[in-house]
């Protein structure tokens, strides 16, 4: 690939941790061109997920998930790694930043090692295990966890006896490559860059310091982490979950929640957002693991305000029969078994006894250790709980100009916010820098490819020891000289470490000698070492897709370790199948396909301009499409923001720089007839309110179309001036034009048409919304009275601390459930301006209360416009069941659809409140400007493709691809695959029963030639 | 519509049923409310039928909607037609119930494209045998008109015809209805918005109460029922284990006749008559040494169990395959019986024109728990492997 220039502040970034935002942002700039210095203060990537097993709400393996992110991350050509360093200071000028890292030292040379594992065998140091939170021991000299990227081996330098006492040396001796250097020092070096992003993630809260409910005294009490930790199948305990007492597993488990958060006692006045979500995960989870299993939380208010979280609370409840109570804890005491003694009081004061085996305290997000130094270091400011300060309207920038933030460090985060906010801060840094269109396609050093059509197959077999890894088990060298007698091989040879530099030479140089046409590689898993292997031999002069790997460590080593025969015979298996798939292998060409360098976007509300800002500001023509005559959509009826700052005069300001852009087009009164095209290539036609069309041809699609407030036909509204929405009430406030006569008597409904039957969703944002408006009513009229009848209150992340303040001013709090919602009549039935009476059940007194309102201001849900079906099936993308728009995956691509080139943001994605929004339109830019930034971009070499000859045109095809690569074309009754599109992933191919589809690279006769292979070797066998 | 609001509007027939159908479709030319008709006609031996796509008024003549034997399946017609596009001219058809029924299934497999055709059913008796009609045309003629007075099949029809459930309206635009009429009426019942639109514009009221008729329906449907059920566990006992299997096909020539005669089997070339069917030598003697013999060639039994995983979910048992089978094979027989069992497990029924897409093409959240304790018991093996 040929690279942008390098070594130039004009196009480097420095991203500070490489947690999943950290990753995101990277691997963002890098496709954009964008050199990127990673600096992360662990020995590997990965940040919190991979201390996950499973991820909220759709239970995807976490590590499963973040693993292909972090090869990615570790292999891209653009971002450099520095691992176990940190950011000392930064200096210079925004565009121009001079960046002091220290790089600790490792005591182990990464590129001699091998990763092989002798060295930590052999150490006589075992400590705590930090990854599994204390939970397992580990080795002074080891790898940070199994699947830890890079691999390298590090040495704590805190415990090692040699650093410490001058004694000891093992390593050294064992290590087969000489890779350990005691002589290793921290260096200090100088990184000019145009930009910095930090994302140094959050700490869980740790409750030993504030002796809350036992932990560390009773031996069952644990913290979610550490619970998280003992789910995990690569935990420590192998997914078997057991109590610390007495080893046996629980059977009633015990959630608490807010365990560190919402607490103004320890300055945890916030929210942490998560917890809830996750304690609900863990709870369905260990239920997956053993049905007898009764697990309770015990929580205060549920919040599961993000997309699909409702529908996963309501099978939590509902499907698996965890059960929810809304109480206190008062008490928790240890009994002589081991078990726990939970005492909690109920709102209306009943206090209760349960017993439980085990108790997980659902510990909240709190800022990092050190991060107010690390502040103070970088000169950016906190908010007063310690978290990296941001405002509504500028979500991902700190106080210092040119310096970004994203991730939890400025405020708790699940993980698909924080990969939003990361590609967000991209958006933000980009501007400092002086980006150029690049084109992937064209090597910068050609090496001509030999052509190899119609030669025998001369095919080469290399059999990794990989130190122990295989070679502990697996009998390596007998593998290797078995495949010196299979068919087509002309040569085979046993290796100590395939990937090794020295090895990928070796390698090349019999390709040379033997004159190999093909490649067999039989050692680890495709997965992460392919890539690598076929840019050796494409070094080499052979087409990139003649190669073939034989995974042997995780299918033969690992999985049959206590068989070594076996492995051994199943190793030459693998590798028969192997030489009989390469014999077969033909080469495979990366056809470019243009790309147009214009985004189109469509919606012109506060997420659209923000996209078409972001995109137009990195030096991008932006179509932006409004439907209406005027800009800034939901925005124009938000008056109001807890910190003062003013929504209308940011509007304003926004409406102008877009109106003003030499690069922005606004296309008002515009609506969308067509949209045809891929990746690069799409070509939509417009229609105005005058009946002219336009077409217009673009590289990128953003849907920013956003979102309605739901109509209501309850609680009377439309029936008196007396009854408003939320919306309507924020206008009033703003205009101080309120109904006849006093206002003394205030209420507030909250979840109208929201969470039940028909919107089974919350619309996250009206719990914060009703708040804010009900401290502005108090500001204007200090003797009203305020009553509000919520389900939960809602108010995540700092939110907490406005809601809190709204109960200290004296606001009374009904909760009503389903069953049981407040009723509304007109005193005067005849009279449109009638007072309300509401007859709300309070929960705490146990009995119905009546209120004479004034006012009655509901909280009315937010409603996916119903044209987002039209524009669904013109994009080919897919809404969820609500009507939204369903983004590629919901935690590591919540702006990207399937379909390359389209994004999505705002509320057309689902509620959410400005900041959000404002971070996921530039989410949105970022993600459109990776491929725009690029003039062409390769198509995958392992596609589908059509035998039109046998095709029928039955569609099937068409219908299993999550990519909509292929097609049926109408005029000729035949499949097409679009190229671009296709991600080799076969599923059409296994559809189609006419054999009219083949993957290049895995057709049927090569997959064939595999099973005959092993059928010989098989029979031989016997 | 619900079957108690169905009403029906009454044709003359001169003869035989045929007649008002025959009636009814000029009427429909005279109006131009079609530009052709396909229908079977006879042959000029005037000992078989084909197919013909006529819009010349006088052809009807010669044509005669229920035909006492289906050479070729009416859907392949229709398929011919439209495969590429429903063209812009309206062709009525009147067709064997499960000739309709495949003709639904082709158009959710991109094969037919009904829009700009009216699909007509007849209360079907059954379908002579295709070699008992080659033998004996006249006396085959002479049974189907006693089976059509009777309303039910004799020895000389096709053996799933015994016990088809489906012989009677099934999603068609129109139906024409004769049991429980005299031979000089019948019924003619609109069966979906584009019938009866069509009806009102050629000036038909579906005003007569139809029970009478659904009565016979039904009661012949409990009889087939029954015959079903027999049948079917005549064929499971049949079909049981590797051994019944090999029995059943024993004599299969592998010629695929059954498959160039199954309206629903759509490939332009079989993965069977393909070059990726085609073995290495060299596997194949080691599978014979493995297995101690293997039958050649080795897709007789497979391409049948190719065939029922392909189609079977298609399936209408319209009988072709056993008609074109030379060596008396029941390869309707077993087709239908294993189709029933897997559109009963996926709760489809073939030839429904409901909107409900195919089994195989979507995937419903109530399949999930089953996948997902596959899932499960696969993560657990691979948890305690670690």
């Amino acid at each position: 690939m040929k690279l942008p220039m390098k070594d130039n502040k004009k196009n480097s970034v420095l991203v500070l941790g490489a947690g999943i935002a950290g990753i995101q942002a990277s691997l963002d700039l890098a496709e954009m061109g964008v050199e990127v210095h990673l600096v992360e203060e662990t020995p590997t990537i990965g940040g919190r997920m991979p201390q996950l097993d499973k991820t909220f709400p759709t239970n995807d393996c976490s590590m499963c998930i973040l693993a292909p992110k972090m090869s990615e991350c570790v292999r891209h050509p653009l971002i450099t790694l520095h691992i176990m360093s940190g950011l000392k200071n930064i200096s210079g000028t925004p565009g121009n930043f001079i960046c002091s890292v220290i790089e600790r030292a490792k005591y182990v040379d990464p590129v001699k090692c091998v990763a092989c594992g002798l060295c930590e065998e052999k150490c006589p140091v075992k400590i705590e295990d930090e990854f599994d939170v204390g939970l397992r021991k580990t080795k002074a000299i080891s790898r940070y966890f199994l699947q830890s990227i890079p691999s390298e081996y590090t040495i704590n330098k805190n415990h090692c006896l040699y650093l410490t006492k001058g004694v000891c040396k093992l390593c050294e001796k064992v290590c087969p490559t000489g890779a350990i250097n005691y002589d290793d020092q921290d260096k200090e070096i100088e990184l000019n860059v145009g930009a910095v992003i930090l994302a140094t993630g959050i700490d869980p809260f740790d409750p030993i310091g504030f002796g809350q409910f036992g932990y560390h005294r009773y031996s069952n009490v644990v913290t979610s982490l550490e619970f998280e930790r003992m789910l995990s199948a690569s935990g420590p305990f192998g997914g078997h979950v057991e109590k610390a007492s007495d080893g046996k597993p629980p059977k009633r488990l015990a959630f608490i929640q807010c365990v560190g958060s919402r607490d103004e006692g320890i300055n945890r006045n916030y929210c942490s957002s998560a917890c809830c979500m996750f304690a609900i995960k863990q709870s369905i989870i260990a239920k997956e693991h053993s049905k007898e299993l009764e697990a309770t939380i015990f929580y205060m208010d549920i919040r599961a305000f993000g997309k699909d979280f409702d529908k996963y609370y309501d099978k939590a409840e509902n499907q698996y029969g965890v059960q929810f109570k809304r109480s206190k804890i008062s008490e928790i005491k240890e009994l002589s078994d081991g078990s726990l003694d939970l005492k909690y009081t109920y709102e209306n004061g009943d206090i209760q006894h349960e017993t439980f085996d085990m108790v997980i305290l659902s510990i909240g997000l709190q800022p990092r250790l050190g991060s107010r130094e690390l502040s103070k270091n970088l000169d950016i400011r906190l908010n007063r709980f310690g978290f990296c300060r941001t405002d509504t309207f500028h979500p991902l920038k700190t106080t210092r100009e040119g310096v970004f933030v994203c991730g939890a460090m400025n405020s708790p985060k699940d993980i698909p916010e924080s990969v939003i906010s990361a590609s967000g801060a991209v958006a933000n840094a980009v501007k400092y820098l002086e980006l150029e269109r690049y084109d992937p396609s064209t090597g910068s050093e050609e090496i001509k490819e030999k052509d190899v059509t119609g030669e025998r197959p001369r095919v080469g077999v290399f059999v990794c020891h990989c130190g122990i890894n295989i070679a502990g088990v697996v009998d390596v060298k007998n593998v290797a000289e078995f495949a010196k007698g299979l068919e087509n091989v002309e040569h085979s040879e046993d290796v100590m470490y395939a990937c090794s530099t020295d090895c990928l030479e070796t390698i090349k140089q019999r390709i040379e000698e033997h004159d190999l046409n093909r490649v067999v590689v039989a050692a680890c898993t495709p997965r992460t070492h392919e890539p690598l292997f076929r840019d050796t031999i494409s070094e080499a002069g052979l087409n990139p897709y003649l190669f073939e790997m034989a995974n042997i460590r995780d299918q033969c080593s690992w999985a049959h370790m206590n068989e070594p025969e076996m492995a051994t015979e199943k190793s030459k298996d693998l590798v028969e199948m192997g030489v009989g798939k390469a014999r077969g292998l033909v080469p495979l060409a990366r056809l470019p396909i243009d790309i147009d360098p214009e985004a189109l976007v469509i919606g012109g509300g506060l997420s659209g301009m923000t996209a078409a800002l972001a995109i137009a500001d990195a030096g991008h023509d932006v179509y932006l499409i409004e439907r209406e005559d005027v800009l800034g959509g939901n925005m124009r009826d938000i008056f109001f923001n807890f910190n003062d700052s003013d929504p209308q005069e940011f509007l304003a300001e926004t409406i102008e720089k877009v109106e003003n852009h030499d690069r922005i087009r606004v296309l008002m009164n515009s609506i969308i007839e067509e949209i045809a095209g891929f990746v690069g290539n799409f070509r939509t036609v417009l229609k105005n309110s005058a009946g002219e069309r336009e077409e217009l041809t673009h590289g990128a699609v953003i849907v920013a179309t956003g979102g309605n407030e739901h109509e209501t036909a309850e609680y009377l509204y439309g029936e008196s001036s007396r009854i408003v929405t939320q919306k309507e009430f924020e206008r009033m406030l703003h205009e101080g034009k309120f109904p006849p006569g006093k206002l003394k008597e205030v209420v507030m409904v909250q979840c109208v048409g929201s969470r039940e039957e028909g919107r089974m969703y919350c619309s996250r944002i009206c719990c914060s919304k009703a708040v804010k408006n009900a401290l502005e009513l108090r500001k204007r009229k200090a003797r009203v009275n305020i009553y509000f009848a919520y389900r939960d209150v809602r108010t995540y992340g700092f939110a907490e601390e406005y809601y809190s303040e709204l109960r200290d001013r004296g606001a009374l709090f009904f909760r009503y459930t389903l069953e049981n919602k407040p009723l509304v009549s007109k005193i005067r039935p005849d009279d449109p301006d009638s007072r309300i009476r509401v007859t709300v059940f309070d929960p705490v007194l146990e009995k119905d209360v009546v209120i004479d309102a004034d006012l009655l201001v509901l909280a009315t849900a937010i409603d996916a416009p119903e044209e987002n079906l039209k524009l669904a099936k013109m994009l080919k993308v897919p809404l969820n069941s609500d009507g939204l728009f369903l983004e590629a995956h919901v935690k590591l691509r919540p702006v990207d659809f399937a379909t390359d080139g389209i994004f999505v943001c705002g509320l057309a994605h689902g509620p959410k409140d400005m900041s959000e929004s404002l971070a996921q339109a530039k989410a949105a830019g970022s993600r459109a400007l990776t491929f725009l930034k690029k003039k062409s971009i390769l198509a995958e070499g392992t596609i589908a493709e059509v035998r039109t000859d046998r095709c029928t045109g039955c569609g099937y095809c068409e219908e299993v691809c999550a990519y909509t690569a292929i097609e049926v074309d109408p005029e000729e009754g035949v499949a097409v695959v679009n190229d671009a599109l296709c991600k080799g992933c076969g599923a059409c191919v296994a559809s189609c029963r006419c054999g009219a589809l083949d993957l290049r690279g895995f057709t049927n006769g090569q997959l064939f030639s595999v099973f005959d292979s092993l059928e010989l070797e098989a029979s031989e066998g016997i | 519509m619900t079957d108690s609001e169905r009403k029906g509007a009454v044709l003359p027939a001169a003869k035989e049923p045929g007649d008002a159908v025959l009636d009814f479709l000029r009427l429909v030319m005279e109006k131009k409310l079609a530009d052709a008709v396909i229908l079977p006609l006879k042959v000029p031996s005037g000992d078989s039928y084909a197919w013909i796509l006529m819009n010349d008024i006088s052809l009807l003549d010669d044509a005669v909607p229920i035909a006492a034997t289906m050479p070729v399946h009416g859907a392949k017609a229709l398929r011919s037609l439209t495969r590429k596009g429903p063209g812009n001219l309206t062709v009525i058809a009147v067709m064997r119930p499960c000739e309709i029924r495949a003709a639904m299934e082709l158009e959710k497999l991109g094969q037919v494209h009904p829009d700009n055709l009216i699909l007509a059913t007849y209360d079907c008796p059954g379908a002579v045998q295709l070699q008992k009609y080659v033998d004996d045309p006249a006396g085959s003629e002479k049974l189907f008109t006693e089976m059509m007075q009777k309303g039910k099949p004799d020895d000389s029809a096709k053996p799933v015809c015994h016990y088809c459930e489906n012989f009677s309206m099934f999603d068609s635009d129109i139906h024409f209805g004769h049991l429980g009429l005299s031979d000089k009426e019948m019924f003619v019942i609109p069966g979906s918005s584009k019938g009866s639109k069509f009806l009102e514009e050629l000036g038909l009221t579906p005003a007569v109460d139809l029970s009478a008729w659904e009565e016979g329906i039904d009661k012949l449907k409990t009889d087939r029922k029954k015959a079903r059920k027999s049948a079917f566990e005549e064929t499971g006992v049949q079909l049981r284990g590797i051994d019944g299997l090999l029995s059943v096909f024993a004599n299969c020539i592998g010629c695929h006749n059954c498959q160039s005669a199954c309206p629903i089997c759509y490939c332009r070339l079989c993965y069977f008559d393909s070059e990726t069917a085609e073995q290495n030598p060299d596997a194949l003697i080691i599978a014979a040494e493995k297995r101690g013999g293997i039958s050649l060639p080795e897709d007789r039994i497979l391409f049948h169990t190719g065939r029922m995983a392909h189609m079977s979910l298609s399936c209408v048992s319209c009988g072709q395959c056993s008609d074109a089978c030379p060596v008396s094979i029941p390869v309707a027989g077993v087709f239908s019986y294993i189709a029933d069992q897997t559109q009963r497990t996926f709760e489809y029924i073939a030839g429904r024109n409901d909107g409900d897409p195919l089994p195989l093409r979507q995937f419903r959240k109530s399949e999930l728990p089953g996948v997902h304790e596959l899932v499960k018991d696969a993560d657990a093996e691979v948890s305690s492997h670690e």
